[in-house]
């Protein structure tokens, strides 16, 4: 317990700093907010045009569409608010940070994962929170206990970005390649922006087992609508712990093979 | 006994690309590797309050021995132990009590001001608060810093900066204090800071320091015991005064004369290294210094005659020299 | 002339040594393409239409905005806006061949490099999922295509080179980007075609210069212009050409004045 309190408030000051400096370069900051902002607005303004001639897409109505387009922000902003430090990685071990870093006396994921919240990114997140109930506020069929099961789906969801997180920083470690690396896991979770039964096999199939993208983005709307068995669930819950899991073993497999920027 | 080496190795596997556009095609697909054996089965020991000096040229090994007693690379064979620890599993317990501080590698925030990271750092070292106003008051009084730990540290001059890391890096006044090239680059005023600054720090605490560095002063000032690496292998072990007996075979004498005199009648009492009518430097063997000096204060009008030890530099350039040559 | 080829060669070499970091990229585009490409086979019905589209119109519509992407987008302009930050314009500016002409080459470099693996990519994609492509009889509209394909490479040039400008005045070289990035990303006709849009903003769109970076030669390969409209969208594309150019080469001279009065 002490030691959570300990990691809290480095955490805390960590983001009180990132932000800080972030507000030094307000200009840059309020535009990619804006760019941010713009990208959700437009994406929604094209469901609404394709919904509206289409009617119904992969058998999903208007606004369980807009559900699933919901969770997906949610899910696209909460990793970011708290990992946004993984996409300076790449930075920190070209000129040596990591070195610094690896000294301190704290476990060798804290700073990499958590060391760079800006507080500014948590103004979307708590727009996107609200998307959530409004988009669920019109769905059928919601129960309290559908609703617990969403909101357990969703923390699996945010496991398994960790998951995806730290093993992008494993390959960052093993060849600097971060950035794409990083933006392929965007382009993946981009794909459950639309409830993956849009997409056919055997590409379905692919994106929900071997890439988890199906059961981040797409199983917590199917439980809150009813549609997802207690199998599901299961499944969904041991993908999230595996990948996990996994994960951090690539992780320390890494660090044994880090061999650090010469002077 | 704080620090334990046995039969460190540390090989690192690097790629080998052929040029041109071939070259680049064929990588895609397949890739030869060979083996650089940055350090290559060292073993030394060293005690608690020593002040050891790591030598040796660029890519000799000095710095990734430093990683691999600091946790930051893993040993591909061999036993590290510091403070009892295996360095690599990275204890806390252990990070709490070292420090590492490389040359040009910055751990400060950029864009705050120094106090900021030095806060930071309380909390990750879990270092009580008056414990902590103690060490940041005498350091930054010792580094008369005082009045620069509220600026940006963006907007400091080099060597303000470099006091600043010095002070982060040692906040939590750790037992060992390893130091990568901690003089380069900075103005020869700020060197002599530093090293005071390290014999003060290792006196006052009995901190073990090692350090690495190129410039030989360092290495003289501060070490009393230098580990000469090479290609990854250790030349040579013990005390600075040691080297210059076992090495330095000649000295060198320096000579001024009152008028112009000729090379050749020179060249009779030994070795000319450097010759201009008015001035001149003559090496010769060590036990004949004394009888060439007499001589030449027979034979030649001489103003001021100067006999000296050669530089320590040029030994340890020696030494690699007859390392590289007897390979 | 010979220069610049080296420098596209150099590029190219540059490209290929980060395997790993090459392969994801690719991995990345081909991922975009399939997200759009079962998007649009989603919606639209079997043997029906939406918009206006066949499902062989807009399959070929989706994979064709992805070859054209690649040719168009690709480019090295985002270098120009650190390179002026950094100081390292000055070592370019003494150097005896245009600046300009230099990040032009560079981006020609980087296209190349794309568009031959965007092209192995939609050939193998092709074969494993057999769309029913539609291919255009006339080989005017196909040399037009080429024609407003040519046009948008240039312009893609110009108004990456307005973006890398803006370091002459500011050290936020990214945040501008990422606003054009996410404007053509939706308006360029990459991710649905502009005629899906409401009629007045069609109108709107007409005139600003996305919709011809990805619709416009899309517009005229499908045949879905009539002389008027080609017309209307080329004279439209090269106006802005024109401006772009002045536009850019005014930038440039302040920008340069800014920058030499920095001390650089």
């Amino acid at each position: 317990m002490k030691r959570l309190n300990r990691y809290l408030i480095i955490w805390w000051k960590l983001t009180l700093g990132t932000t800080q400096i972030a507000f030094q370069s307000r200009f840059g900051a309020v535009l990619f907010l804006l760019g941010k902002l713009l990208r959700y607005v437009f994406f929604l303004l094209f469901l609404v045009l394709l919904v509206n001639r289409a009617k119904v897409i992969a058998g999903y109505t208007f606004w369980e569409i807009v559900l699933f387009y919901a969770t997906f922000n949610f899910l696209d902003t909460l990793p970011q608010f708290f990992f946004r430090n993984v996409y300076r990685f790449r930075q920190q071990i070209l000129n040596g940070y990591f070195d610094n870093l690896l000294l301190k006396p704290l476990p060798s994921l804290f700073h990499p994962l958590f060391g760079g919240s800006d507080m500014l990114d948590l103004f979307v997140l708590i727009l996107s929170a609200g998307f959530i109930i409004f988009a669920g506020w019109h769905s059928d069929h919601v129960t309290v206990l559908r609703v617990l099961l969403y909101i357990l789906l969703l923390m699996n969801g945010f496991i398994i970005s960790l998951g995806f997180h730290i093993f992008v920083l494993g390959t960052g470690i093993l060849s600097t390649a971060v950035d794409n690396t990083v933006m392929l896991y965007r382009d993946l979770t981009q794909m459950g922006r639309l409830p993956i039964e849009v997409y056919q096999e055997p590409l379905r199939g692919l994106i929900t087992f071997v890439i988890p993208v199906g059961i981040m983005m797409t199983y917590p709307g199917r439980a809150l609508l009813g549609l997802l068995s207690w199998q599901g669930v299961v499944i969904a819950l041991v993908f999230g712990v595996g990948l996990l899991f996994i994960s951090l073993r690539f992780w320390s497999y890494a660090l044994r093979h880090y061999t650090s920027a010469s002077n | 006994m704080v620090i334990q080496i046995n039969h460190l190795t540390k090989f690192y596997q690097v790629h080998q690309k052929e040029p041109g556009f071939a070259g680049s095609m064929k990588s895609l697909f397949h890739r030869t590797y060979y083996d650089a054996k940055a350090v290559n089965d060292i073993s030394f020991e060293i005690d608690e309050g020593e002040l050891v000096g790591f030598i040796g040229p660029n890519g000799a090994g000095k710095t990734t021995t430093l990683k691999c007693l600091t946790g930051l690379l893993y040993p591909t064979s061999g036993q590290v132990s510091v403070l009892g620890y295996t360095p690599f599993q990275r204890k806390h317990e252990y990070l709490k009590q070292i420090s590492l501080v490389m040359g040009q590698k910055n751990q400060l925030w950029w864009d705050l001001p120094a106090i900021d990271s030095f806060l930071l750092n309380k909390e990750i070292y879990e270092i009580p608060a008056d414990q902590y106003n103690k060490t940041v008051a005498e350091l930054s009084e010792l580094l008369d810093v005082e009045d620069i730990l509220q600026v940006q540290v963006r907007k400091l001059s080099l060597g303000q900066r470099m006091k600043c890391e010095l002070i982060a890096a040692l906040i939590h006044t750790p037992k060992i204090l390893f130091l990568d090239e901690p003089t380069i680059g900075l103005d020869v005023v700020m060197q002599q800071k530093l090293r005071d600054f390290v014999k003060a720090y290792n006196e006052n605490f009995n901190a073990t320091v090692i350090l690495t560095s190129h410039y030989m002063k360092d290495v003289e000032e501060l070490c009393r015991r230098v580990i000469i690496i090479d290609h990854g292998k250790i030349l040579y072990d013990g005390k600075l005064a040691n080297i210059v007996k076992k090495y330095a075979k000649n000295k060198s004498i320096t000579v001024i004369f009152e008028k112009p005199v000729t090379r050749e009648k020179l060249k009779q009492l030994g070795e000319v290294a450097s010759f201009d009518p008015l001035k001149a430097v003559v090496i010769v063997p060590r036990d004949k210094s004394n009888y060439v000096a007499s001589k030449l204060l027979e034979q030649f009008p001489v103003e001021d005659l100067n006999i000296e030890e050669p530089n320590i530099e040029e030994i340890i350039r020696d030494v690699f020299a007859n390392q590289a040559s007897s390979v | 002339m010979k220069l610049y080829l080296q420098v596209a060669k150099n590029t190219w070499d540059e490209m290929m040594s980060y395997r790993f970091n090459f392969a994801m990229w690719r991995l990345r585009n081909v991922l975009q393409l399939l997200t759009v490409y079962y998007l649009w086979l989603a919606v639209t019905p079997q043997n029906g239409h939406i918009f206006g589209y066949s499902r062989s119109l807009i399959l070929t519509y989706v994979l064709g905005a992805s070859l054209i992407g690649s040719i168009v987008f690709s480019t090295r302009t985002q270098e120009m806006g650190d390179n002026i930050n950094n100081g390292e314009l000055s070592q370019f500016l003494i150097r005896p061949f245009g600046y300009l002409g230099y990040w032009f080459a560079r981006d020609i470099g980087d296209k190349l490099f794309n568009v031959s693996f965007a092209l192995a990519e939609l050939t193998i994609i092709y074969f494993i999922l057999r769309p029913s492509i539609f291919l255009q009889p006339n080989i005017f509209a196909v040399l037009l295509t080429i024609g407003a394909i040519c046009i948008a490479v240039v312009m893609n040039f110009f108004l990456g080179s307005l973006l890398g400008m803006i370091a002459f005045w500011s050290p936020e070289v990214w945040a501008p980007r990422f606003i054009f990035f996410t404007l053509v990303s939706f308006f360029a006709g990459g991710l649905f075609p502009l005629d899906i849009l409401p009629v007045p903003m069609q109108r709107v769109f007409a005139f600003l210069p996305f919709g011809y970076l990805q619709y416009f030669p899309l517009q005229i390969y499908l045949g879905k212009l009539s002389s008027n409209g080609l017309i209307q969208g080329f004279c439209i594309a090269l106006v802005w050409c024109l401006l772009l150019y002045f536009l850019v080469t005014w930038v440039w001279r302040k920008g340069l004045r800014v920058y030499s009065s920095e001390g650089n």
